[in-house]
């Protein structure tokens, strides 16, 4: 099969799939208990009321013109207004989205370029005390809730020193203009350090694992021995060679966690109460804002399935031996 | 409450914290060797032979908020379930998300015990109204309880019509003494209002009827203290609009369109009618179905315009026009408002409502009409920067992180401090962290939790508390079997452990209910309504007293046919 048509039998694939993720949200949605308008109206409001609010938003209708209208919308990116706040679902996506764009890619950043240095690191010193050690931090950093390690940072370095900030993107009582002026200020970044840490220290530990079991494998290769027996450092080897080929499973786990960052983390948000997406996604769900939710899991679900699309890609460039048979 | 029926803390939060899904309680149906010596409430207690007994009372289900929703009124319920077990009834709790719980009781009716926060109300009869008549029982029309009693109706439909302040308060109270008999719902714990805040920064919390200790008399009377400016609260969650006629009527958005707008009238600290601090300077009851009142003529709204008589009548013909779900109750008893003179504006009702300015002049927000007027879907407009009257004004809304205002100078009831803000801070530790180290000076949400117990005593935090109008009800749902006897409510009613429930779950904070009419209602609650002994031995022998029998088991089964 030639590049092209891998290219475009994965972008069907890919259409597909979205479909059915955007079919399967809407249903499991609408089959979830709970009146949607229990959390928009007020509990004085006659029954006449109620009524009327639930035919503005098109749930008198029967579900397949529901489905058919939602579908007909989702194709030009039209996901509808929240119930709960009348603004467009785009606008709610955008106002939350960055916010969580920046904590979640700072962490990432930082977690990706320790994770894999630590991990071409421990694979080259295979059975020292530094592999040990740090070995046990990457389990301990996967394995401890990042809501209780966020909960202890803000109660050492906040509560008890006062060197970080407790909560929020910028410190309380201002009105902090555009989004690029926030987060290009001082305030801004202090406020980021805390959450940033405690995520990338979580995210830290995949990478570092993937990278140490994967530099392992290249290390008992035979083109490690005949680099050594063309006299290059042993620096050159590990960086140069056994790194570079050890790298491309770290492309796959790179591409799902990075999809999974947009989707926030609700845990985080809610600690440092950082206002993303994970939390007004988990919110819109509990108040039953369908088209909040919907379009909330679709920007995730998007992610994914597209970043996945470009790392079967970028696989290929990468590693000449991959075919698209 | 008996010595017996006082479990012991370290026990009786065990059993609060015992239960998670749907769990059976069966096995703690009052069946213990201690009870069946110790009281002779257990075993075979009052069972008199299984010729007398009917069929059983059948399995009730009682529904319960998960813990991270409501903690301790998720122990509270599992302690309640408990005792129902005590009683004898075989109960069962289910635990699901506040959603699902809140559609399955008020939509569907599909439970048999259900307990929540009741709604804050500025009278009690708006809410009874919706709970408790009879003609409200189809789904999802409000009488989840299924109460039926054309009494009760009567009452309500007088109180509501009766002009005469002093008649109302004996209708309230005879109805009152009527639910409290018939036992529809069951007041578990009277709900306060709290304020706890930084004392070194702000002071004089007043509170009012309606919304406590954030209600438009409390803002106005705060007192700053040092050189502090600014009214820095905090709130769990984002609020969703800035539209004071498109929002659900939570408390976060009530309290703050309550002073961004003004009202024609408003309640002071004594929840009476005062025209110092209202739009109305005047009022008069022309006659059954038309008032009129006097408006101020030097006011403005926030962005300069003159608020005059027109903006008044704009806003009643506007929300009665337009059918604003909001207010809808409200609207229903609109005609029409019309401008009498430059001061003047006449409210029309299509019929008689008694307690007309409590229960709409007080709530309905003028609006300016040159900024309404355009706009023909009002509830579901998207507002950006919202335009009142009231003592504070918009001043920036960072969505999901902070909301804030600022004094409105030329208001005729100015507020002591120049910006309040409130930050979205979900986590409560990081709040009393603020709260001590005066980065926030009040805490709005009232929680009363674990944090406020052990920071109350601090020297610079104080924590004022004042019984609200609302509590936390005990509904059995008189469609299952055996629920709709008044004596099996009772017997419940008797099992409920309030005192402990006060004292061991909630801190000593607030007060065991006794009456689903508040005391914070002033005039309106009366203490003369029947009590009820708090104990698990009272509510068996009135049971059995109805005629009900015990099993083998401890259960309870109808009289034999």
């Amino acid at each position: 099969m030639s590049k092209a048509s891998f290219v475009v039998r994965r972008l069907l694939q890919l259409g597909v799939t979205i479909w059915a993720v955007g079919t399967a949200l809407f249903f499991l949605f609408r089959l979830m208990p709970g009146d949607p308008t229990s959390f928009v109206v007020s509990s004085q409001m006659t029954p006449e009321a109620r009524d009327r609010i639930i035919a503005s938003y098109g749930l008198d209708q029967p579900m397949h013109v529901q489905y058919v209208r939602y579908i007909q919308n989702a194709l030009t990116l039209d996901f509808g207004q929240s119930f709960h706040s009348n603004e467009p679902v785009q606008d709610v996506i955008w106002t939350y989205l960055p916010n969580t764009l920046v904590l979640m890619l700072t962490a990432f950043v930082i977690a990706y370029i320790l994770g894999i240095s630590l991990g071409v690191l421990t694979g080259w010193y295979r059975g020292s005390r530094f592999e040990k050690s740090t070995v046990v931090t990457a389990l301990t950093a996967r394995s401890v809730p990042t809501f209780y390690v966020g909960l202890i940072v803000l109660w050492v370095f906040g509560a008890t020193f006062d060197v970080i900030p407790m909560s929020g993107m910028t410190t309380a009582g201002q009105d902090t203009g555009s989004f690029l002026s926030m987060v290009t200020s001082v305030d801004f970044v202090q406020h980021l350090v805390a959450p940033a840490a405690v995520l990338a220290f979580y995210f830290m530990g995949y990478p570092l694992l993937i990278m140490r079991s994967s530099m392992m494998e290249v290390l008992s290769e035979d083109f490690i021995d005949v680099c050594r027996a063309k006299g290059l450092s042993e620096r050159a080897i590990m960086f140069k060679h056994a790194a570079r080929n050890a790298m491309l499973p770290i492309l796959t786990a790179a591409a799902i966690a990075l999809g999974y960052a947009v989707g926030g983390s609700v845990l985080i948000e809610t600690v440092f109460a950082w206002p993303g997406i994970g939390r007004e996604m988990v919110r819109a769900v509990l108040r039953r804002d369908f088209p909040v939710a919907q379009g909330t899991f679709m920007v995730l679900a998007g992610t994914i399935i597209t970043l996945n699309f470009l790392a079967d890609l970028l696989y290929g460039y990468l590693d000449p031996r991959v075919t698209y048979d | 409450m008996s010595a017996d029926d006082t479990a012991g803390r370290r026990e009786f939060l065990n059993k609060a914290g015992a239960t998670a899904g749907v769990v059976g309680l069966t096995s703690l149906a009052g069946c213990s060797g201690d009870d069946s010596e110790g009281d002779g409430s257990g075993g075979s207690d009052g069972s008199d032979g299984s010729e007398n007994l009917g069929d059983p009372l059948p399995t009730y289900t009682y529904l319960n908020n998960a813990q991270s929703y409501n903690p301790p009124r998720h122990d509270a319920i599992n302690l309640i379930a408990n005792q129902f077990g005590e009683l004898g009834f075989d109960m069962e709790i289910e635990v699901l998300e506040w959603g699902t719980l809140f559609n399955r009781v008020d939509v569907e009716y599909d439970y048999d015990f259900s307990t929540w926060h009741t709604f804050f109300t500025i009278d009690p009869v708006l809410e009874l109204g919706t709970t408790m008549y009879s003609e409200n029982t189809s789904e999802g029309d409000g009488n989840f309880a299924g109460y039926e009693n054309p009494d009760a109706d009567e009452l309500m439909d007088q109180y509501l019509v009766e002009p005469d302040s002093d008649a109302r308060v004996d209708l309230v109270h005879e109805l009152q003494q009527t639910l409290m008999e018939d036992m529809p719902q069951m007041p578990v714990i009277d709900m306060p209002d709290i304020a706890a805040f930084n004392n070194n920064q702000v002071d004089n919390w007043e509170q009012e009827l309606e919304l406590g200790y954030n209600s438009y008399w409390t803002m106005i009377n705060l007192e700053m203290q040092g050189d502090e400016t600014t009214l820095k609260g905090y709130w769990p969650e984002t609020l969703s609009t800035m539209n004071v006629l498109g929002h659900n009527d939570e408390n976060k958005h009530t309290y703050q369109f309550a002073v961004m707008y003004d009202t024609l009238l408003r309640l002071n600290g004594d929840g009476e009618f005062d025209t110092e601090v209202s739009l109305a300077t005047d009022y008069e009851r022309v006659d059954e179905t038309t008032f009129e009142y006097t408006i101020r003529t030097d006011h403005s709204f926030h962005d300069g315009e003159d608020l005059t008589a027109e903006d008044v009548a704009f806003t009643y013909n506007y929300i009665t026009d337009n059918e604003v779900p909001l207010f809808s109750v409200q609207a229903g008893f609109l005609e029409s408002a019309e401008v009498v003179d430059d001061s003047t504006v006449r409210v029309n009702l299509s019929e008689p409502l008694g307690p007309f300015n409590r229960l709409v002049a007080t709530q309905l927000p003028i609006l300016p009409e040159h900024r309404w007027a355009d706009r023909d879907e009002p509830s579901q407009v998207n507002v950006q920067e919202p335009v009142g009257s009231g003592p504070l004004q918009f001043d920036y809304w960072e969505k999901g992180s902070e909301f804030g205002l600022t004094s409105f100078d030329e208001h005729f009831a100015p507020a002591d401090f120049e910006d309040r803000y409130w930050r979205v801070i979900p986590e409560a530790s990081t709040v009393w962290s603020n709260l001590l180290d005066g980065t926030l000076n009040y805490e709005p949400f009232g929680r009363i939790d674990r944090q406020l117990d052990e920071n109350r005593e601090e020297d610079n935090i104080s924590v004022e508390t004042q019984p609200a109008t609302s509590f936390w009800h005990c509904t059995p749902n008189e469609r299952s079997g055996g629920l709709d006897d008044p004596a099996v409510r009772k017997a419940a009613y008797n099992a409920i452990p309030r005192t402990s429930i006060v004292d061991q779950v909630l801190f000593g904070v607030p007060e065991p209910g006794f009456n689903v009419v508040s005391p914070a209602f002033g005039p309106l609650h009366t203490e003369d309504v029947t009590t009820y002994e708090e104990s698990v031995e009272t509510g068996r022998q009135r049971l059995q007293d109805a005629g009900y029998v015990y099993d083998d088991e401890g259960l309870v089964h109808f009289p034999a046919e």
